[in-house]
Order: C-alpha cells, then sequence, then structure tokens
C-alpha cells in the first residue's frame, strides 16, 4: 500500500488495523490516512462502535418470544418420551 | 424455589424444575441463536436441541460459571451445530462488500462532508427508537450471508477471539477478518442507510 493511501484501500484494511495485524508500512500508511482524512476517521469510529451499538440493540426480547415457549414444550415432550 | 435448587432437581430428572430453571433465560438463548442462524424456525428447532443438551449435561454442571453462562455456551454451540448439520451456507460473493460510500476514480471521497456518524446517531436514538434500530439490525444480520454472519455474531457480538472463530470453524485467521471487515461493512451499511433516512 503506498504511504499516501486513498479511502478505498484504507476502509478495505480497517478492521486488519484495528486487530493490529498490518505491516507496520500499512499501519502507519492508514494511521497518516486517519489524521488527514476525517470522512475515513468518521467511518473507523463507526465500525469500532458497531459491536457495542449491535448489543445495546440486540439484547433479549421482553418477554421471551413464542418460538422460545414453543421449543421448551418441544424439549420436555422429548425429555418425558425418553423416560417413557 | 432458588437457582441453585432448581439445578439439583432438574440434575435428579426433574423435567418441571428443568422449566422453571431455564424459564427466564429463554429469551436470552433464543436470541443468542437467532442471531447465528437469522430464521426464527430454525433458531426454535436448535434452541429445543440446545435445551435437551443442557438437560442431558446438567448432572455434569461444575458451576464455576454461573449456570446461565453455561447453558448459553450450550446454545451457542447448538447454532453452530444446527448450522453445519441442517443447511447449506450461503455463500458470500466476493463483490458483496459495500459501505464504502461515493468515491472518484482514485478511491478517495467524492463528498466529505457526508455525515458518517451514524453510530452517535444509533446511540442517540437507541431508546427512542429502539424496536425500529432492533428490527433493521436483524435484517441486516439476516441478510448477510451465512458465513459473513457466524463470523460477524461470534466475534461482535458473543466476543470470541479469532482465533478462536478460525478454529471453530475451519477457517484461517485472515480469512476469519476478512469475512468479519465484509460483515461489519454490510451491517454498518444498512444501520447507517436507515438512520439517515435512504432506502436501504
Amino acid at each position: 500500500m503506498n504511504l499516501f493511501a486513498s479511502c478505498r484501500e484504507v476502509r478495505e484494511r480497517l478492521t486488519e488495523y484495528q486487530e493490529g495485524t498490518l505491516s507496520r508500512h500499512d499501519r502507519v500508511a492508514v494511521w497518516l490516512h486517519l489524521v488527514i482524512c476525517t470522512a475515513c476517521e468518521a467511518f473507523y469510529r463507526g465500525l469500532r462502535a458497531l459491536p457495542g451499538v449491535a448489543r445495546l440493540l440486540l439484547g433479549p426480547e421482553e418477554p421471551p418470544p413464542a418460538e422460545a415457549g414453543q421449543a421448551l414444550e418441544g424439549a420436555l415432550r422429548r425429555i418425558g418420551g425418553h423416560r417413557h | 424455589m432458588d437457582e441453585d435448587q432448581l439445578i439439583e432437581r432438574t440434575a435428579a430428572g426433574d423435567s418441571d424444575a428443568f422449566g422453571s430453571l431455564v424459564g427466564p433465560y429463554l429469551g436470552l438463548f433464543f436470541n443468542g441463536i437467532l442471531r447465528i442462524l437469522g430464521n426464527r424456525a430454525d433458531a426454535q428447532d436448535a434452541l429445543q436441541d440446545a435445551l435437551l443438551a443442557i438437560f442431558k449435561d446438567l448432572p455434569g454442571f461444575q458451576r464455576r460459571s454461573r449456570f446461565s453462562s453455561w447453558a448459553y455456551k450450550i446454545c451457542v454451540n447448538a447454532a453452530l451445530m444446527f448450522r453445519r448439520s441442517h443447511a447449506r451456507l450461503r455463500e458470500e460473493s466476493i463483490d458483496a462488500v459495500t459501505g464504502l460510500g461515493d468515491l472518484d476514480r482514485d478511491g478517495h471521497h467524492l463528498d466529505t462532508r457526508e455525515s458518517l456518524r451514524w453510530s452517535e446517531e444509533a446511540m442517540a436514538l437507541a431508546e427512542a427508537e429502539r424496536r425500529q434500530l432492533r428490527e433493521c439490525m436483524l435484517q441486516a444480520l439476516a441478510g448477510l450471508p451465512d458465513t459473513l454472519r457466524m463470523v460477524f455474531v461470534l466475534k461482535d457480538l458473543e466476543d470470541w477471539s479469532t482465533e478462536e472463530i478460525a478454529a471453530r470453524l475451519d477457517q484461517t485467521t485472515p480469512a476469519v477478518r476478512q469475512r468479519l471487515h465484509r460483515a461489519r461493512l454490510q451491517v454498518q451499511d444498512r444501520l447507517r442507510a436507515h438512520i439517515q433516512g435512504r432506502p436501504s
């Protein structure tokens, strides 16, 4: 990667950048780009925030969905069936 | 009857106690499985398998962790097993990467004024529009190819390490990172479109 990388090149490497698996040269190139490109810096912030947002949004449903109750009923029937 | 007593009675084979033991966690278990499988009917079947496994394995539960944590792991494993045994994986297409926005021929932004700070907006909106956003996130997950969704869920929601995921899914760690990145881009694109009012 060129030291002065494009937004596309940088965005394709942001997960590797976050995990620290890029080469030193590429790491510097991404870092430099993020310093000077506010759009990519905001994009990177969004990627880093994604797990937290996803966990916030996807907490357990209240009350449990009907399918969960039906699964329990099915499991209890099978447990009973194994016994008899 | 408290949870410890319910565990004791379930381990002794009491199925009524088992129902009371897992009842408070059914939503948690179902939700965790649904995130991996992306389909409610499959999630129901996998949860049933998981509940049977929990019942069967409970006598060996060592109580080194909370019951809910131990049982949740069984549910995640059941979802992975279900995916492996019941369905062919929908593989992602090579050019499925989205979320790059409008770039010029050299790969730079056409419009740097575009608001990309969707995550802050998501956090701010989360309380008021939680239901809508939750639905959008579920659709985004369901819309991912299975191979991407499993990696995203295990890494970003279940907090597995890249190495654990690679070992479990029989992939290389660079492949896991690549799939994780593609999944994140697609999910982020969908959420951003929703928050910014664009059709997704």
